[in-house]
């Protein structure tokens, strides 16, 4: 398997939320652990859409773009360098960053560093992050965000394949009107 | 059930029906995903998939149940199947003998594929008076108007390239498919069809999510669309711009048309719309001139007493500018092989007499409405009153206290049915107060056919599981009550037997069926341009008394009403009623939605309330300024009706005079009446009318409210005054 790489598009994105829960149902085993009663819940979240806008130019255009935020998989990660107990880790074919849940401390330091804020910690303490879903890729499978996104609007390949998508999508919208 | 296996079934957390694999380990699911072999080619949406968390939730019913303490009391006894449903059987067949069959009503929630079993259910004994609820506000006088029109119940957007195009234009009406109400078109046909779209336009008062990627974006004042539609019809005929070949050889009515919509300048449509005339004219411009097109109409149309209207003009638009039947525009898809599914409840529909049909509560009325369908404003008007014909209602999931408008009043109403009986998955508020309650299956745990909107296919509900308890399916549970009302109509032993019945015509058993999961006819399998061939009328044409499409439909003349569309103010509004709109100074609509729920369903579980905790109320941030408002505070909305309250959400994208309010919001933590009372949208809609004159929809989208913050001290909610 070649290195891998994430592309989350604020475009194409529909603020539809499957994403969040693909990932759950995917990395959040067992589904229960209520008791019934519905406190105020802190979720852990691998990932996360969040909405910004809406701005609303003179001539009626909306920007009002959705952002999912999950590990970047960062390739000079700043959670690896500052991770006291080595915890974090990088798979040396895919590039993607793991954690070690029983080498993990649960010091937080990752958190301070990721300019993504995408560590999340479970009840234990323990740091938990996307892994690009590693073992569907093996797989050859997609991973769980992106097979259940409607809107086309997340894909995980090789850094080249998403740098030349990116160059056909800014060409497109650009034809299209739709970016400046 | 050791070992791993993967089951393909069909997802029923809505009404749209995409493909799913289960991995099933030692009799519990483990995993659920789309199925990338299916025509939702593996996506799935956030309550779907969340399934796996609602079918494992603690608190679902798990055995029959028989009220013994006062309705809304709590107190409930554990009963055997055979004593609940006998007891449901001794009550149909009681009352109907007592005081006819229109004594008994059945009725649903949201369809999940089950409305055969519904409306059969009620055939079978012989009820005019069916289906309390929502149809009339939600699906029906769009379902009505296209069939007034084109003779058939409906047409859909193209959005497969079957025919080798898809649509150049799009326009998206009162919709967010990309969250919900997937009926007919699924979200992730509508986004992929968006690749090949040139415009896409945009109707909505918000800048929804789609609104990002919208052409044209028209920010429609709540309640106005039949205006803007007709407005669109004005240029688009008077500019010379409408397909002259269909109109002049497939359709009939159009000088009248031309004639009704003459006043409905841009200037005069602009007035009453609030949107800029330039955008109605380069909306009208660019769907008659970029063609192939669709228009994808959503419920708030429906919601309103100007229903019909709003669907014969947008459904006009389609016709005049030949977007019917070409590849990429309006289809009427043909089904597979089973036929349509709801033959199972059509083939019996004389059983019910007409006597009995005429004599359905709001029939004399509506009259532009299914048969069999009582009007549920009436009936729970006269429930109050203590003079309705129905003293029994057996339901099959939804919950009025959250669906119907004016909650307060319809608590009040649904109390003096003699008897209440439902199935449901969850003790829900309405169950509270009903007599006996009925542990239905989750979609996870039945076997059934699905056949909902879409038309061109119909697919296996796979039993992946056991359900908990004594959970039984609703095929199942339907065919027992029918066994005990009207068996001669109910003459299978076993469910498998009925599903065998259903799927005759193609030649297939349910066994063989649940394996291959689907039928369905794509691709060059599905004909387009039927009206020019014998499939609707020998010689070419449409199944309408005129043979053509009719855009002054003589179904509507028939039945006495003006069968050309026209537009009214909203019954609340500051142009019909000033005065009011000095006490309710903004305008209230009910629409918010959110992709992760669907009605009341999905907020009592972690991973989804975790996205949202609260209801929010859309507020402008100038107007949250002006009321002193900040993101998050609570603040009540106040109609009529009386007043709830939401988080506020400062809302850019939309006009500073609306308020949307989120609905469907349902607190299953709390007890009591604060769960529907303290922030559920329809204890502010309207229910005294007037309604839609030839459907009776009322009034869910287009009112008056005011806001004010919440104070210290404030009770959580203003309680049902039961003497008034």
């Amino acid at each position: 398997m070649t290195r891998k790489s994430v592309f989350r598009d604020p475009d194409l994105c529909v603020n539809c939320k499957a994403c969040v829960i693909a990932c759950k149902v995917k990395h959040m085993w067992p589904p229960y652990n209520t008791t019934g009663a519905m406190a105020e819940p802190e979720g852990v979240n691998l990932l996360q859409v969040y909405q910004y806008g809406p701005e609303i130019s003179m001539d009626g255009k909306v920007h009002q773009p959705f952002v999912s935020i999950a590990c970047m998989h960062c390739e000079d990660a700043p959670c690896i360098k500052v991770c006291p107990s080595t915890a974090i880790s990088k798979d040396p074919e895919t590039r993607i960053t793991l954690v070690d849940g029983d080498r993990c401390i649960g010091c937080k330091a990752c958190l301070w560093v990721c300019p993504y804020g995408a560590p999340s910690y479970n009840d234990d303490g323990k740091m938990v992050l996307c892994n690009l879903c590693i073992d569907r890729l093996r797989e050859g499978k997609k991973t769980a965000c992106e097979a259940a996104c409607p809107a086309s609007a997340i894909y995980i390949s090789s850094p080249e394949d998403i740098s030349k998508l990116r160059s056909r999508i800014a060409v497109e919208r650009i034809a299209k009107g739709t970016m400046e | 059930m050791n070992g791993k296996k993967i089951i393909r079934s069909t997802c029923k957390a809505c009404h749209g029906g995409c493909g799913v694999l289960v991995t099933v380990e030692n009799g519990v699911v483990t995993y659920l995903e789309g199925d990338p072999d299916s025509p939702t080619r593996g996506t799935m949406c956030a309550k779907g998939l969340s399934s796996i968390q609602h079918m494992n939730h603690p608190d679902r019913l798990t055995y029959p149940l028989k009220r013994v303490g006062e309705r809304g009391e709590g107190k409930w006894e554990r009963i055997s199947w055979d004593e609940a449903l006998d007891t449901i059987g001794n009550k149909m067949k009681g009352f109907i003998e007592q005081y006819g069959p229109n004594s008994v009503c059945n009725s649903q929630g949201t369809g999940r594929g089950y409305g055969r079993y519904t409306v059969r259910l009620g055939n079978s004994y012989g009820t005019g008076n069916r289906g309390l609820g929502t149809s009339h506000i939600c699906y029906f006088p769009r379902l009505k108007a296209f069939e007034a029109i084109f003779g058939v119940n409906r047409l859909y957007c193209d959005y497969h390239g079957w025919g080798g195009e898809y649509p150049k234009t799009q326009i998206s009406w009162a919709k967010q498919i990309e969250h919900t109400n997937a009926d007919g078109e699924m979200a992730v046909w509508f986004l992929d069809s968006l690749k090949h779209a040139k415009n896409l336009i945009v109707v909505d008062p918000r800048a929804t999510s789609i609104t990002n990627q919208a052409t044209l974006w028209l920010q429609i004042r709540p309640g106005t669309d039949a205006a803007l539609a007709m407005g669109m019809l004005n240029i688009i005929i008077y500019e010379n711009l409408y397909d002259k070949e269909f109109v002049n050889n497939w359709c009939d009515g159009f000088d009248k048309l031309k004639d009704r919509v003459r006043e409905f300048t841009p200037e005069k449509v602009s007035e009453i719309t609030w949107i800029p005339k330039e955008k109605i004219i380069q909306a009208a411009r660019i769907f008659a001139l970029e063609k192939p097109g669709c228009i994808q109409t959503g419920e708030p149309l429906d919601a309103i007493h100007n229903s019909h209207s709003n669907a014969l003009s947008i459904i006009a638009i389609m016709a005049i500018t030949g977007n019917v039947e070409r590849p990429g525009s309006m289809m009427c898809w043909v089904p597979p092989d089973t036929g349509p599914m709801e033959v199972f409840h059509w083939e019996i529909a004389d059983n019910v007499t007409k006597e009995n049909l005429e004599k359905g509560i709001g029939r004399d009325k509506y009259k532009f409405r299914p048969p069999g369908f009582c009007h549920t404003e009436t009936v729970l008007r006269q429930l109050r009153e203590g003079n309705c014909a129905i003293r029994m209602l057996h339901q099959h999931g939804g919950n009025f206290l959250f669906s119907l408008t004016n909650t307060k009043n319809v608590y009040k109403s649904l109390l003096n049915l003699e008897f209440i009986s439902i199935a449901d998955q969850f003790m829900s508020t309405f169950c509270e107060i009903a007599d006996i309650v009925l542990p239905v299956a989750h979609w996870l745990e039945e076997d059934d056919i699905w056949d909902m909107h879409p038309g061109f296919m119909v697919r296996a509900n796979n039993k992946a599981v056991e359900p908990p308890g004594e959970a039984r399916s609703t095929a199942w549970i339907y065919l027992e009550i029918g066994k005990r009302v009207a068996p001669k109509f109910w003459p299978w032993e076993t469910v498998e037997d009925m599903l065998n019945y259903q799927l005759r015509k193609a030649d297939i058993k349910w066994e063989d069926f649940k394996e291959i999961v689907m039928l369905a006819r794509t691709g060059k399998d599905q004909p387009y341009y039927k009206y020019k061939t014998d499939y609707w009328r020998k010689g070419g044409g449409f199944p309408t008394k005129t043979g053509k499409v009719e855009l002054c439909p003589t179904m509507l003349e028939d039945l006495g009403y003006d069968p050309l569309p026209y537009y009214e103010e909203p019954c609340e509004s500051y142009y019909s009623t000033p005065e009011l709109a000095e006490e309710y100074p903004l305008i209230l609509n009910t629409g918010g939605r959110v992709a992760y729920n669907f009605h009341t369903q999905f907020t009592n579980l972690p991973w989804i309330r975790e996205m949202q905790h609260y209801p929010r109320v859309q507020i402008h941030p100038d107007t949250a300024r002006e009321y002193g408002i900040e993101e998050g505070d609570w603040v009540w909305i106040e109609s009529l009706r009386g007043r709830i309250r939401q988080k506020a959400n400062l809302f850019a994208g939309m006009d500073p005079r609306i308020v949307v309010v989120q609905a469907g919001f349902c607190y299953w933590e709390k007890k009591g009446h604060a769960r529907f009372l303290t922030s559920n949208a329809n204890v502010l809609t309207d229910d005294a009318g007037p309604f839609d004159v030839a459907i009776g929809s009322s009034n869910y989208r287009a009112l008056l409210c005011k806001i004010y913050k919440v104070k210290d001290g404030d009770p959580l909610y203003d309680p049902i005054d039961m003497d008034n």
